[in-house]
């Protein structure tokens, strides 16, 4: 084994994935696990650790043996092997041991602090993941046998984006399409516009102004990049605005969630502002994702909104390169600029969209893999706990303040013991489920009501019918790992993309791009904001 | 730190002759500081006509991670991005190295030398290569923050911890 030596650090990590696999296993990290609340995913680090573990450790050895190639298993799996571990590592200790802890101390902290740190930053495991990869790149640096491997995050954030579109519906799809269709129509030509028009006040270059305006106005660093070349950037413009970019987007990163919970916007609302009013691209996947790790809600309308700045990108840099060519004489191919720019990764999206609505993944019946059996079903009761706290504020007149439908529908509830038909009609299949599910609306909407204040019920009573609703929505096994894959994705791809945030990337930050970025984007952000506000009213998602 | 480092040279320098060097690299990037070492140089230093003079600039690596958190361009936009960087870069090179040679009739037999990579490690390559027995670079520049005229490329450091170590000869710092 002529190289073992260079591969050291990732057989160690390797070996240290099994034996904290065996160690799970054991069952005696179960207390810590407990006080942590992450024992429900004990099998889950136990099988991960071994699996993850053990494949690492026998590329690490192909590694020490094989002469590095140019194969597809060279190139996508053995080189970057380093850093992918590296990454995984990180995404697991986050996940499971940080974000726990950091939810404790702040916890413990809130009585002294007056606040709740974890939740006014907005400190879940992809934030912290993100700021980890900052804090590792800036201060140790990125260590050598992680290098390949760190850069395949970009590829790995694409991948949870194509695997996303398994989660759409045409409903959903045809409706996100339209409202970001004409609110990132409007903001990204409207900033666009808005940093050219500033540019000619304050007398700046068009190499210049063309470079911003597609980074303030379409989607950050990748914009600037992509315009880069075609408008001349000179050196200090780029470095100037990359830098004005990446610092307002990781303020907004932060500033973006914490706005959204105290303007209490719903994951649709924040998804829309956060796909709009945020620069960068990634930074919008990690916001909607700080705004809202538990379900996906958020990230699905954000993605949606992300997915149509980019396909916005070709038009744009077409537009700055007629703009700059006429100026400068330079004459630019479509295929250069439209063609050579299109993200290709759009069309795997559209294709796991496509194979998930023809009911590859879960019958066509079924709601994106998620479907509603209201059928009689022990299993769907709900607990007797549960169903004693229900009748109890029944009888209290807990409910007084509900329409007569809501009150019917947790009527039938207590009766019943969970939402399904009426018992006459169970041999009318059809009437039995619109019965079961119109219940499943009205109790839908009793929650809605508590959330927006509009009536007052305990947590008991509150977690009692959410889990009844919880019981009667199934969800297609296939769509759950696919889901779950995708979740770690996104929180690797986050944290690589992290790591390549550097320092000195942010403190280039100056010069004019900084007077006219601020703005630019604090317009964009404080407008679309009250345009998302006002327009976007009703919860497509399901 | 700079400060220190610079008064101690000149301390050496009173004592021991300039002229004993026969092979100079200056390392310039064309902001105030390095224009002091310039002038330093081309002026006070070139009245010795064995003294050959290198002057080095440096395309900065760090360029590579300027597309920072850029997840959605493909490697070809990353290629172009980072292409044009490089001509960029290179043509302000070339603008630096004439008014270089524009100010101080000296430089005309100056060796004028673009290597690309991290700033300390390819000033001590290059003048290890070269054989160069004094380094020559300008002083401390207090920081211009948020400056709204701007500074060509990329704004960076020559950090003492990273560079004094690899020195292989000594090092001057132009006052």
């Amino acid at each position: 084994m002529p190289r073992v030596k260079d591969h050291m650090p990732v057989l160690i990590m390797g070996g240290l994935l099994i034996i904290y696999g065996l160690i799970v296993k054991t069952g005696i990290l179960l207390p810590m696990m407990k006080y942590l609340h992450t024992h429900k995913a004990m099998d889950l680090q136990m099988t991960l650790t071994l699996i993850v573990g053990g494949i690492v450790i026998v590329g690490a050895l192909i590694n020490s043996v094989k002469e590095p190639g140019n194969s597809i298993l060279d190139r996508f799996f053995l080189q970057p092997l380093g850093g992918i571990v590296l990454i995984l590592v990180m995404a697991m200790a986050i996940r499971w041991y940080l974000e726990p802890l950091v939810k404790i101390m702040s916890d413990s902290l809130q009585p002294l602090l007056g606040f709740n740190v974890y939740k006014v930053l907005n400190l879940n495991y992809v934030v912290l993941g993100i700021l980890a990869g900052v804090l590792l790149t800036n201060t140790w640096g990125i260590p050598k046998f992680a290098e390949a491997g760190v850069k395949c995050a970009r590829f790995v954030l694409k991948m949870g984006v194509i695997m996303l579109g398994a989660r759409y519906s045409f409903a959903e799809l045809a409706k996100l399409g339209v409202y970001s269709v004409w609110l990132v129509g409007f903001f990204v030509l409207g900033t666009v516009f808005l940093v050219l028009w500033l540019g000619n006040i304050f007398k700046q270059p068009k190499s210049m102004t063309g470079v911003l305006s597609a980074g303030m106005g379409v989607c950050g660093v990748s914009a600037t990049v992509a315009v880069a070349p075609v408008v001349k950037a000179k050196s200090a413009e780029m470095a100037y605005t990359i830098g004005t970019i990446l610092s307002f987007g990781i303020i907004c990163m932060f500033v973006f969630p914490t706005i959204g919970h105290m303007a209490g916007m719903n994951p649709v609302q924040f998804g829309a502002w956060a796909g709009t009013g945020i620069l960068n691209s990634a930074q919008v996947a990690a916001a909607a994702l700080a705004f809202n790790a538990v379900d996906i809600k958020t990230l699905k309308v954000a993605e949606i909104f992300n997915i149509t700045r980019v396909l916005f990108l070709p038009i744009i840099v077409l537009v700055l390169a007629t703009w700059f060519g006429k100026e400068s004489g330079q004459k630019l191919s479509f295929k250069s600029v439209v063609i050579d720019k299109f993200p290709i990764f759009i069309l795997g999206f559209l294709l796991l969209f496509g194979m998930s609505s023809v009911g590859m993944f879960s019958p066509p019946s079924h709601y994106k893999g998620q479907y509603i059996d209201v059928s009689y079903n022990d299993r769907t009761q709900v607990t007797s706990e549960e169903w004693e706290t229900l009748k109890k504020a029944m009888a209290a007149g807990e409910f007084s303040a509900l329409n007569p439908e809501q009150l019917a529908a947790v009527e039938n509830l207590i009766e019943q013991r969970q939402i399904a038909g009426n018992y006459a009609e169970r041999n009318d299949g059809k009437v039995f489920d619109r019965v079961g599910r119109a219940r499943m609306a009205e109790l839908e909407g009793v929650l809605a009501a508590a959330k927006a204040k509009e009536l007052t019920l305990s947590s008991d009573v509150k977690s009692g019918i959410k889990h009844a609703i919880k019981q009667v929505h199934k969800k297609s096994k296939t769509i759950v790992t696919l889901t779950d894959f995708m979740i770690w994705f996104f929180a690797f791809g986050l944290i690589g993309l992290g790591m390549q945030i550097t320092k000195k990337a942010i403190t280039q930050a100056g010069g004019w791009p900084i007077v006219m970025g601020v703005i630019a984007g604090i317009t964009k952000a404080a407008l679309s904001f009250f345009v998302v506000l006002w327009l976007v009213k009703d919860v497509v998602l399901n | 730190m700079a400060g220190h480092v610079s008064a101690m040279v000149f301390l050496v320098s009173q004592k021991v002759s300039l002229f004993m060097f026969k092979h100079l690299l200056l390392c310039t990037h064309g902001t105030e500081g390095a224009q002091k070492a310039e002038a330093f140089v081309f002026k006070q230093l070139t009245a010795d006509p064995n003294l050959k003079v290198s002057v080095l600039t440096i395309l900065d690596e760090d360029w590579r991670m300027m597309t920072g958190d850029d997840w959605l361009n493909s490697s070809k936009t990353h290629t172009a991005f980072l292409d044009h960087v490089e001509a960029q870069v290179s043509e302000e090179i070339a603008e630096e190295w004439q008014r270089i040679r524009d100010t101080y009739p000296a430089a005309a037999q100056a060796v004028f030398l673009q290597r690309t990579g991290a700033i300390a490690e390819t000033i001590t390559r290059v003048a290890e290569k070269l054989h160069c027995d004094l380094i020559a670079i300008g002083p401390y520049q207090k920081s211009k923050g948020l400056f709204i005229h701007g500074e060509k490329g990329l704004r960076a450091r020559i950090k003492n911890d990273t560079l004094h170590p690899l020195l292989p000869c000594p090092l001057l710092i132009a006052p």
